[in-house]
């Protein structure tokens, strides 16, 4: 890893990581707020009035525990969907757009490998996605604390979040394995755009009506199971495993393809 | 000894363009010029020499290192100058200088501040809003700023300087060369490399066409005389005397390519009445041509 690039990156993406911590600590505190032990469920109400369309969002049957509250509006879609995009914008950032614009030639016309170059940005991906299932773990571990004490099944709630990092992971490995792919930036971003809208997508599809449930099989998103790893299921961890080693297994492959190919700069 | 050996690289991007066959040699200590037009073939091979593209035959190395396999120990003591520059654009010019300093792990700025102060360049501004002559003279200073690069490979490394910075240009060059560099420098302007190199090597179209002695370039080398006389007699007496001339009858001037027989041509001339007497060298283009014959143009 080159300290030098790592630290340059830092400097050029804090911002980009403080725009989506801004947003995911809206929802997380917003959703956690709602949670109401005593009283009616007011979400419950609204998901009852029009139930396809929170079942697309995966929060249908969610129970009533602050766990499964919390797992079933927030880890369905929410802290899926904003990570994706920026896991859009960061991949494209780190290798592609580089090569694009080819400002990459100054980063390799220094005595490193390739490989090392292009593995500091891919270190520097997953510490920045690191960052935050980890914030976002501890803000809504704090809010749960303060409003409700002792309601929240820690252990159970530290297991989603060790999926969610797994499901950022392999998102993070797909796009930025594209990105070292491509010489484009356009071609880059249209690729990350797909892999994440797609696998988005299909999983609302299969959660909406029994017809497309087998639906769910073409997308990566059903290998991070909410309900399994709240529970310590070890099918869940399983998949769970599954999302941590493609995710790496991808970002080796554009790595290594990076570190050979013919570049125009 | 040869730090740099291109030997019969072919990189066939197709429809003709690429590089096909090139061999050549860049000595210890020599500065070769490495000449073309637009779109010959110059910076596909630069950008083999830095292994950002393999060749699909042929083999590439500098001292002695395989240019592609080896390009981060190549990198120890090579400062590169690219043809087209793309800087981080969120950087300030200082901050990119220093930037790179650290990639290149170079403990001291010292010889950046010179460079800096030789082509009076303040760097303090955004890199995006730089014009195209700031940007290159921080491509220069990134290139020159590590004293440990025994290599230089530098490709157009004049154009959008004005011609007071295209001679500091030439003066550092000159330094460097003296400092025992090898230098690499690719250019379609023959006056930047005439005054810097010790050889030059010409590709065309993708094929190198020659390497030759800078001193024999230069002697092959015509200029174009423009002579204008009194009056029209005399120019048509004298562009008879002339074959080769262009002369249109009635017209006062005569235009000669003159080489060797230069001193004949000016003698000749000097029996009638000169009103003005004009000299241009050749473009590198008519320089081909020359050199070439009228088959170089196919």
């Amino acid at each position: 890893m080159n300290a030098t690039l790592l630290k340059k990156e830092i400097k050029s993406n804090w911002i980009l990581l403080v725009i989506f911590l801004g947003v995911l600590s809206m929802y997380s505190v917003m959703i956690t707020m709602m949670f109401d032990p005593k009283l009616g469920d007011s979400l419950k109400m609204m998901a009852d009035s029009m139930p396809q369309m929170f079942a697309a969002f995966g929060m249908a049957d969610v129970g009533t525990s602050l766990l499964e509250f919390v797992t079933g509006y927030l880890y369905g879609i929410l802290l899926v969907a904003f990570p994706g995009v920026y896991i859009i914008i960061l991949a494209n950032r780190l290798v592609a757009k580089y090569v694009d614009n080819g400002s990459m030639a100054y980063l390799l016309a220094v005595p490193e490998k390739r490989r090392k170059i292009v593995l500091t940005q891919g270190i520097f991906m997953l510490l920045t996605l690191l960052v935050m299932v980890v914030y976002c773990t501890v803000l809504i571990l704090t809010v749960g604390e303060l409003l409700f004490p002792g309601e929240m099944d820690i252990k159970g709630f530290l297991r989603v979040n060790v999926g969610l990092m797994g499901l950022l992971v392999f998102f993070g490995g797909a796009c930025f394995c594209a990105s070292c792919f491509c010489n484009e930036s356009k071609n880059s971003s249209a690729i990350s755009t797909g892999v994440v809208v797609y696998s988005v997508l299909v999983q609302m599809i299969s959660q909406v009506g029994e017809k497309f449930e087998n639906v769910k099989y073409a997308t990566p998103l059903t290998l991070f199971n909410v309900d399994g790893l709240s529970a310590g299921d070890a099918e869940a961890w399983a998949t769970c495993a599954v999302l941590y080693v493609g995710g790496l297994v991808l970002m080796g492959i554009g790595i290594i393809r990076f570190s050979k190919k013919d570049l125009p700069l | 000894m040869s730090v740099i050996e291109i030997s019969h690289i072919t990189k066939d991007y197709g429809k003709g363009r690429g590089v096909f066959d090139v061999s050549f040699n860049v000595k210890q200590g020599e500065v070769l010029g490495f000449l073309g037009p637009n779109g010959a073939g110059k910076t596909t091979t630069i950008r083999q020499l830095m292994g950002f593209i393999k060749p699909d035959s042929g083999k590439l190395s500098i001292q002695g290192m395989d240019c592609f396999k080896e390009a981060d120990q190549i990198q120890k003591s090579l400062g590169y100058l690219p043809g087209e520059i793309a800087f981080i654009d969120s950087m300030n010019g200082m901050e990119f200088i220093k930037f790179v300093a650290k990639m290149k792990k170079m403990k001291d700025l010292g010889r950046a501040q010179e460079l800096m102060q030789m082509f009076e360049l303040n760097a303090s501004g955004k890199l995006k809003k730089m014009s195209k002559g700031m940007k290159q003279k921080i491509g220069i200073v990134c290139a020159f700023m590590d004293s440990g690069s025994e290599i230089l490979i530098l490709d157009e490394p004049t154009s959008g300087l004005d011609p007071l910075m295209q001679n500091r240009f030439v003066e550092l060059v000159l330094s460097e060369k003296k400092k025992g560099k090898t230098i690499l420098m690719s250019s379609h302007m023959f006056e930047e490399v005439e005054r810097t190199c010790d050889r030059a090597a010409i590709i065309r179209e993708g094929r190198l066409v020659a390497v030759e002695e800078m001193e024999k370039l230069k002697e092959s080398r015509q200029k174009i005389i423009v002579v204008s006389f009194k009056d029209a007699s005399m120019a048509e007496a004298f562009a008879a005397e002339f074959p080769k001339a262009g002369y249109q009858a009635g017209s006062k001037m005569v235009t000669a390519k003159v080489g060797r027989n230069l001193d004949s041509f000016i003698k000749k001339a000097g029996e009638y009445t000169i009103a003005d007497l004009d000299v241009r060298t050749q473009s590198l283009e008519e320089f081909f041509m020359h050199f070439y014959g009228e088959g170089a143009d196919k």
